[in-house]
């Protein structure tokens, strides 16, 4: 019959590596329009970095998203970026877009200060223009600042900043120190049923909380979130490279790969745990990785609720279940006849 | 070589190719209709799903020669330079599409469930893009477009999918 079970997986997981040097780069321009151009190493593999980088620019700058064209992973014209890895795309190139714009910022500010009599360190951008802070009709339009800022005082509105998590080497003698800039945290809970007649294991629910900081774009922090989860769905139940004796992979193709289908991922809850970061983007850490860690261990552990066996190789076959429902029957009879 | 003309998004195309070419190759090779995807190329990723008569095939595994005279709906085939599909609409708006790979054959999987079946289910929704694996999404945001798309289909006020997921 099949029997339901619950199981929880907890983790933390480092974003932002400082054993090395890590740093990504920027340059933000402001055009005479009023929208900008924001230059970035990072490559968009369809996690969403470009969209979260030019949110980033537009909230420094006091415009729209859309006003941002992002020009990226060119290295004949981008600056550098250590790279779309390691779930650091929003934390650490999201750090330097945001210095690149906020010093494109300044000289939008030292301009409109010229304009609106104003000393700099009292103005905000906002609503695409420059406003005296708490005197908002007080204000002139970014695309005519950037034109006066080019035009009459000969300097363009361009910012170019590199960040880089401080280097701190680890402690030689102990092994210990700061190898990351900072941490995220998540809770992922499966509920599944496990059929103690086959081993088979059918998730029905997974609920995840997730800390990255700021949420930056919540939707896109959810679609990271259900993907690591149906990835770890894969890691608990079903993937395997399979190899012969002469270290041939023997289930090459998606065939006899085994990995999740539209049936196999149950309805993924997410909640965003709300936070921030003093030293991210807006206080933006990270989700990527994160996202399929406890996955796993929470469907593993949901296993074990249900029918009182744990399976400790992955993936958590139906054989290598009912295998453990068998040993553990066996032992339950050998202690009565006993 | 063999003479070939089928419908292919309302227009008659005529080709003439070697016997073996699949219904994929003869689609991106001769008619550079590129919106289908060569993923695995055995039928096993969905990735080069197109609509014949009204049902999703796996474009890799028809034959050209088998499509003579049948009528195919490509993912070029549902916009037009005004509007997009609203399939594809829902898509974008949902954020259901992470590297896009999958996305037109999932997109047509869809279509040819809706042209069937307007009110589907979640299950019926899973069901049909079952032959349509993804690696980004987990499929969550997928369904959500899916079932909001139905509803623009039906004429019925959109939900935004925030509160579908809620």
């Amino acid at each position: 019959m099949k029997r339901r079970g619950r199981g929880i997986g907890c983790m933390w997981y480092p974003i932002g590596f400082t054993v090395a040097a890590n740093p990504s780069a920027a340059t933000v321009k402001v055009n005479e329009d009023g929208t900008a151009t924001l230059l970035t190493g990072t490559v968009e593999t369809g996690q969403g970095a470009l969209t979260v980088l030019a949110q980033i620019a537009a909230q420094a700058l006091g415009i729209a998203t859309d006003d941002v064209h992002v020009v990226s992973a060119d290295t004949d014209a981008t600056p550098m970026d250590t790279g779309a890895i390691a779930s650091r795309t929003t934390y650490v190139t999201g750090n330097a877009v945001r210095l690149a714009a906020e010093n494109a910022r300044t000289i939008l500010f030292e301009a409109a200060a010229d304009l609106l009599r104003v000393k700099p360190g009292q103005l905000e951008a906002k609503d695409r223009k420059i406003q005296v802070k708490g005197y908002p009709q007080r204000c002139v339009d970014i695309a005519d600042i950037a034109g006066h800022a080019q035009t009459k005082l000969g300097q363009p509105p361009i910012g170019t900043a590199s960040w880089n998590p401080p280097t701190v080497a680890m402690d030689p003698e102990t092994g210990q120190g700061q190898p990351f800039s900072t941490y995220v945290y998540a809770t992922q809970i499966a509920e599944v049923d496990v059929d103690d007649e086959t081993g088979e294991v059918e998730i029905v629910r997974i609920v995840a909380a997730h800390d990255c900081g700021t949420a930056i774009n919540p939707m896109l922090v959810e679609g990271q979130v259900e993907g690591g989860i149906a990835m770890g769905i894969g890691y608990a139940l079903q993937e395997e490279i399979l190899f012969d004796d002469k270290g041939r992979q023997v289930n090459p193709n998606l065939t006899n790969y085994i990995m999740p289908t539209s049936l196999d991922v149950p309805d993924i809850d997410v909640s965003i745990v709300s936070n921030t970061d003093p030293t991210g983007p807006f206080g933006a850490k990270g989700v990527g990785e994160p996202t399929s860690v406890p996955t796993a261990a929470a469907i593993l552990n949901a296993i074990h609720d249900a029918v009182g066996v744990r399976v400790h190789s992955l993936p958590a076959t139906a054989e290598k279940v009912l295998a453990a429902i068998k040993a553990k029957r066996a032992a339950e009879q050998r202690q009565i006849a006993g | 070589m063999t003479d070939i003309a089928i419908t292919v998004n309302g227009e008659l195309r005529k080709a003439s190719v070697p016997s073996e070419t699949t219904l994929l190759q003869l689609l991106r090779d001769n008619f550079q209709l590129t919106g289908a995807k060569l993923g695995c190329d055995v039928g096993d990723c969905g990735a080069c799903t197109v609509i014949v008569d009204g049902a999703a095939v796996n474009a890799c595994l028809m034959l050209a020669v088998q499509a003579e005279g049948r009528d195919i709906i490509t993912i070029e085939g549902l916009a037009n330079r005004q509007v997009f599909h609203p399939l594809q609409q829902a898509f974008e708006e949902s954020g259901a599409l992470q590297c896009g790979f999958c996305g037109p054959g999932v997109i047509l999987s869809a279509k040819a469930l809706l042209d069937e079946n307007p009110d589907p289910d979640v299950y019926e929704i899973r069901d049909a893009l079952a032959g349509n694996l993804c690696r980004c999404t987990g499929y969550t945001k997928m369904i959500e477009a899916v079932q909001n798309a139905a509803r623009i289909l039906r004429g019925e006020p959109e939900i935004s999918s925030r509160m579908i997921s809620r």
